[in-house]
């Protein structure tokens, strides 16, 4: 695996605010990734759906997260993650990202440090929480225990 | 309802080219692109030998197959799908210029009651994205979840 970007300080939480979501970004995400459920673009079928308008795929969330989790862990060294979505996004929604390191690890000789990202709307709630693991040769001491 | 039968089977093959301009498209979706999904210098100013797949963009490829014929394939019913979590595991780069190839399989399934009613199903899928030179590159896994019918 490389290890880019490993070998700097890692903050111990970063925050980045993100928005407002609009729907041309939600339409740009559904050709990148090629999600054209009509349930993200179609105003008419979202509310025959019984939904108020169109949503944002969880996808673009964690999407959103793993940038915030490449530029500030490295990304070339990331190991692993998850993300679970909680909420829908909706358009006009700003998005607060935040990773908070939670430990470090020892795998097969690796170092590795562990931390949370939440995705949290103007309203507090959590729309997305992950978990991100990456490769650090440098000790976070505020982590430990 | 899904059996837990299903558990093991193959439900479809992908063939995906990781191409540098859909990871541009993908990188300007999500909003602000680290200059190193955009252009080649950049990415090789950074120590990356191409420009680098972002971390989540093995979703492409899910999307290269046949979503519904899955979701029918599993027993499914399309209006009360929604995927609950996705998680990867990264074991070499990926880089505009690969081939990334994999089998999605069906890992798990659970059933417990619905928070509204019914009977919710979890089935967790899995693909393993191989590169060009049969190397495991990503790991991929679906949480897809149907939720239950009030009666």
């Amino acid at each position: 695996m490389s290890e880019l970007g490993t070998r700097r300080p890692i903050e111990r939480q970063v925050e980045r605010r993100v928005g407002p979501v609009t729907r041309t970004q939600i339409v740009r995400f559904a050709g990148a990734g090629g999600d054209f459920n009509p349930m993200h673009h179609d105003e008419e079928f979202a509310r025959s759906a019984g939904q108020t308008t169109v949503f944002a795929m969880g996808q673009l969330s964690a999407a959103m997260l793993a940038r915030l989790a490449a530029d500030w862990l490295g990304a070339g060294a990331l190991r692993s993650l998850s993300v679970r979505f909680t909420a829908k996004v909706w358009p006009g929604d700003v998005l607060v990202l935040r990773g908070t390191v939670a430990g470090q690890e020892l795998v097969g000789g690796e170092r590795r440090v562990a931390a949370t990202l939440e995705a949290i709307r103007q309203t507090d709630e959590i729309v997305a929480r992950g978990i991100v693991t990456a490769a650090s040769d440098i000790a976070v001491p505020e982590a430990i225990g | 309802m899904a059996d837990r039968d299903l558990i093991g089977i193959e439900i479809d093959h992908v063939e995906f080219p990781v191409e540098a301009g859909k990871i541009r498209e993908f990188a300007v979706a999500v909003g602000d692109p680290d200059p190193i999904y955009l252009s080649v210098e950049a990415a090789q100013a950074a120590g990356h030998p191409a420009i680098p797949a972002p971390p989540t963009f093995s979703v492409v490829a899910g999307h290269w197959r046949d979503q519904s014929a899955m979701v029918a394939r599993l027993g499914l019913e399309l209006g009360r799908i929604v995927v609950g979590e996705v998680q990867w595991e990264y074991h070499a780069p990926v880089y505009g210029g690969d081939r990334l190839s994999g089998t999605r399989i069906v890992r798990d399934v659970t059933e417990r009651a619905g928070r509204r009613g019914g009977t919710m199903t979890m089935i967790t899928v899995e693909t393993e994205l191989r590169n060009q030179r049969g190397e495991l590159a990503v790991r991929q896994r679906d949480l897809i979840i149907e939720t239950g019918v009030v009666s």
